[in-house]
């Protein structure tokens, strides 16, 4: 399939909220490929990561939100069994709905073939007009984490 | 009679570990009358799940909904037909998407109010600040795989409040089905239908009008007469629960708590005996949280 647009970004920590592109389909297609991927080493804290700072942090957050009184311990096993960065992918084809990918994947796919579609997608027998291609960011653990998103079609 | 309804399931198309086929094959072997299909933030199953269906005629109807899944809280979609986008979601101000959906025809209720988000997983409590309840339909106050204290308990309690303030808001409760997962002794929502009745319509009318059970299988249903008001205990025989000895039953009303013994099977109240608003409430034993078997609906008067 041809590429059709490719943009990176990077993310700060913290960020919540969504980053749409707007592709206009200059030729339509029957095929289409939308792929997504992050800083897979940037998904989890790895244990040499987790400060005395992170954890008092997260100890605070989860006595002020759940009232929860944990160990240290406790907290630790959060930051590194729990606590991810999480984004989601999600498309429209002139402003229809046509799927989101919801899996925690740090790569992924919404392919397209005009009978069949990748889980969370709804096939579409042509593609023709603009393609909207929202990256939906629920949590972003550190700084500097890098995604991509290539849309190819055919 | 009383339907069994399972209003929150997830599939392959988002994020569980059974496909539609699965999740049907599930429902019909634990005979419920139907179940939705609530996937995280996409309506790719419901195509699918009609196709299986009209190929297989199994003997069971689908709800199509789907749990919009946002940073901030999760929200229920029932007799959703239509994608309703929510990229404008407003924590402060989250009416402006249950009335789009509403506007779609669908019923919006908020999922698992209390289950831990952040830093756990974001966007699983709601946050959101609703000022505006008539924009909603109903509350799950039961998500069986959550904590039984921590989260089911505060999630009924915030539905009681809001009832004894005069909100209207149906009770549901849900598996959130993620895998094929034991469904016995976990509540699931009744609501009252006809044999070969269109299950989506017949709750869009208990939800609307207020009239859903949430039950671990046997039911409190109430009938008012001229001047009294009878209880009775219904077995609806969802597979695997286990009957009681002793049944009680409370009403929740301004005054506090009232508990009466409803063992034989049935208690007539006089009506000049309740409140304004009373919540009737079932027990398997004593008025403990861990022996709640019913929540039936309110009876304002």
């Amino acid at each position: 399939m041809k590429e059709l647009y490719r943009v990176e970004g990077t993310l700060n920590r913290g960020f919540v909220g969504q980053i749409t592109y707007m592709v206009c389909l200059e030729q339509p297609c029957e095929r289409l490929d939308v792929e997504f991927g992050f800083d897979a080493d940037k998904q989890r804290y790895r244990p040499e990561e987790v400060t005395p700072e992170l954890i008092a942090d997260t100890m605070r957050i989860c006595r002020e939100k759940y009232g929860l009184t944990g160990t240290e311990e406790d907290a630790r096993r959060v930051i590194l069994n729990d606590m991810k960065t999480e984004i989601h992918t999600l498309a429209t084809l002139n402003d229809a709905f046509i799927g989101c990918v919801h899996k925690q994947l740090t790569r992924r796919h919404m392919s397209y073939d005009g009978v069949t579609a990748s889980e969370g997608c709804i096939p579409q027998p042509r593609f023709e007009g603009v393609l909207k291609v929202t990256v939906l960011v629920f949590n972003v653990l550190k700084d500097g984490t890098h995604y991509d998103l290539t849309v190819r079609g055919e | 009679m009383f339907k069994r309804y399972e209003l929150h399931n997830h599939t392959t198309q988002s994020d569980a570990g059974i496909t539609c086929r699965e999740l049907i094959d599930l429902m019909v072997k634990d005979r419920a009358d139907a179940f939705a299909i609530t996937d995280h933030n996409t309506i790719s199953g419901h195509p699918i799940i009609r196709r299986l269906l009209a190929e297989s005629g199994a003997p069971i109807q689908c709800v199509y909904g789907m749990e919009y899944t946002t940073y901030y809280g999760h929200i229920l979609c029932l007799n959703l037909s239509e994608y309703v986008p929510w990229d404008s979601i407003n924590r402060h101000h989250p009416e402006l998407l249950f009335e789009a959906c509403k506007r779609a025809g669908a019923l919006t209720g908020v999922a698992h109010p209390f289950s831990y988000g952040d830093p756990f997983a974001r966007g699983c409590r709601f946050e959101m600040d609703i000022t505006d309840f008539s924009h909603v339909d109903f509350i799950e106050v039961f998500n069986n795989p959550e904590p039984l204290h921590e989260v089911n308990e505060k999630g009924l309690a915030w539905w009681e409040s809001l009832t004894l303030k005069g909100e209207r808001l149906a009770v549901t409760a849900g598996m959130d089905l993620h895998g094929a997962w034991d469904m016995s002794m976990h509540f699931a929502t009744y609501a009252e239908g006809e044999p070969g009745g269109d299950a989506a319509r017949e709750l869009a009318r208990a939800i609307g009008g207020r009239r859903t059970w949430i039950s671990k299988g046997m039911l409190l249903n109430w009938t008012i007469g001229e001047d009294s008001v009878r209880f009775e205990r219904v077995d609806v025989r969802k597979p695997g629960f286990i009957p009681s000895e002793k049944y009680l039953m409370t009403l929740t009303g301004a005054d506090g708590v009232r508990t009466f013994d409803i063992t034989s099977g049935a208690l007539e109240l006089p009506l000049s005996d309740l409140g304004e608003i009373e919540i009737p409430k079932l027990y398997g034993g004593e008025t403990a949280i861990e022996n709640l078997i019913c929540v039936a609906p309110v009876i304002r008067r």
